[in-house]
């Protein structure tokens, strides 16, 4: 920094013994000494200044246009880099509350899907729970349903076997009709047996032991019926 | 300090500060990308079913779909047994529940009536089959090994003619058949069975068919005919029979 130089354009001969100032007084164009430093050699032979003094007070100035501009330069840098950080923090802001509202929105969604799905959960176990009782009472139907088709097909047979029993009987009792019908015309005939041919007697008897003999048979079909 | 040094300090200065200043460019964060409208995923991954439940059209599950029940209507008698469905329109049974039939009614787990078209007995073995005009709800599939000691067994039939039945059990030994019906070795579980109960198929732990049971003991206790024989039964086409009827 220009102020840490104690004496700007300060030209310490190398050879010039140190001792009391001759003279106060600067050389024109230097900046004055600093009280604190020894003084400025009164006298610089001019043979032993290797460089004028005009090209030694510019580089100073060149440090300080050179600062000032890395100041300035900082200072706009520094301005733009707050601008964009203002920028940016705005932008992630915007963000922040667009994804805030977007998982409350997805919050809402899912709460809303959740209600949803325990509603279809409890439908789904009242669905199930009438499923097995319909499925329950499909079986029972099914079984009341066999157990009607067995006692149906038990009571056919049933009437089945009392219609052939009854028709038995029936036959038995036509049969035995017409053997007590024959057995009483023929007792009739013989008692008046003079009155007949014996031939006719003789073939109307045969013809009451073949009915009779029918309604034995009808009997015996009876019996066997019964027996079944 | 010489004025070379102050320049020196200057250009550093500059280019510290220039550095810095790139620095702080490179640590701010970019802008947010735009926020989409939806986070929720079209292709989400479907959540695997805890249970697969009963997919059947109505919710009965295979086992009871394919069960028959069998009304043997005979000259002046009335059994029932069961069966068993193995395609669209055949059903498995024993020998014992279609012989000496004057009429075959047929029922399925739902009541729905199947007419009979044809029966047939085996020679070897208590074993039947029965073809359909109506197709059968449901077919299982016929295991390719027999039953081991100790497997589990599920029975699925109309014991003494009443409401379809699942019962379990398990498989207690192989054993020579009593009743002389079969040829080979037979299957005792202790999977309870009644009268009617003939003809149920018996099934594994997943659903195939491993047997048919054709009686029981006193201890209440089944005899299996082996699906080995089953499949060696339906594999031979001389091995079925017209069944015998009583008219």
């Amino acid at each position: 920094m220009p102020t840490d130089d104690p004496v700007p354009g300060r030209i310490d001969p190398p050879t010039a013994p140190l001792g009391p100032p001759a003279s106060t007084t600067a050389p024109a164009g230097t900046p004055g000494p600093s009280p604190d430093l020894p003084p400025a050699p009164s006298s610089v032979p001019p043979a032993a200044a290797p460089v004028g003094p005009a090209p030694r007070a510019a580089r100073p100035r060149r440090a300080v246009a050179l600062l000032t501009v890395a100041l300035v330069v900082a200072v706009v840098a520094a301005g733009a880099l707050v601008g964009r950080m203002l920028v940016t923090t705005h932008a992630w802001e915007r963000s922040s509350a667009d994804w805030e509202q977007l998982a409350r929105t997805h919050g809402a969604d899912l709460a809303t899907a959740q209600e949803q799905l325990a509603t279809a959960q409890a439908q789904l176990t009242d669905a199930q729970t009438q499923l097995a009782t319909a499925q329950a009472r499909i079986t029972e139907l099914a079984d009341e349903k066999a157990q009607l088709g067995d006692t149906t097909a038990a009571q056919s047979q049933l009437a089945d076997y009392q219609a052939r029993v009854s028709e038995a009987a029936g036959n038995v009792a036509t049969a035995l009709a017409h053997c007590i019908t024959g057995q009483q015309n023929l007792i009739g005939y013989l008692e008046d047996s003079d009155q007949y041919d014996p031939a006719d007697l003789a073939r109307y008897k045969a013809d009451v032991t073949t009915v009779c003999g029918a309604a034995t048979d009808a009997n015996a079909a009876l019996q066997r019926e019964l027996s079944k | 300090m010489t004025s070379s040094a102050l320049v020196r300090g200057a250009a550093t200065a500059v280019a510290t500060l220039g550095l810095v200043g790139l620095a702080g460019c490179g640590a701010l964060p970019e802008l947010p990308p735009p926020v989409p409208t939806s986070v929720v995923p079209t292709d989400a991954p479907a959540p695997a079913p805890t249970s697969s439940g009963n997919l059947s059209p109505d919710g009965f599950d295979a086992a009871q779909r394919m069960a028959v029940r069998i009304r043997n209507i005979g000259c002046g008698s009335v059994s029932t047994g069961s069966g068993f469905a193995i395609d669209d329109h055949t059903l498995v049974t024993n020998r014992h529940v279609v012989a000496d039939s004057a009429t075959l009614q047929l029922s399925t787990y739902d009541g729905r009536d199947v007419a009979a078209t044809a029966a047939s007995t085996a020679g070897l073995a208590d074993l039947a089959i029965v073809r359909t005009a109506d197709a059968l709800p449901s077919a299982p599939e016929l295991a390719d090994t027999d039953l081991a000691t100790g497997d589990a067994v599920t029975v699925v039939g109309y014991p003494l003619g009443h409401a379809l039945t699942v019962t379990t059990g398990h498989v207690l030994a192989p054993t020579t058949d009593p009743l002389n019906e079969n040829l080979g070795q037979v299957y005792l579980t202790d999977a309870p069975v009644e009268f009617g109960s003939s003809g149920s198929a018996v099934l594994d732990a997943e659903g195939r068919v491993v047997g048919v049971v054709y009686a029981k003991d006193e201890q209440n206790r089944s005899f299996v005919v082996p699906v080995s024989t089953l499949r060696a039964m339906l594999d031979d086409d001389s091995a079925f029979t017209p069944a015998p009827t009583c008219s």
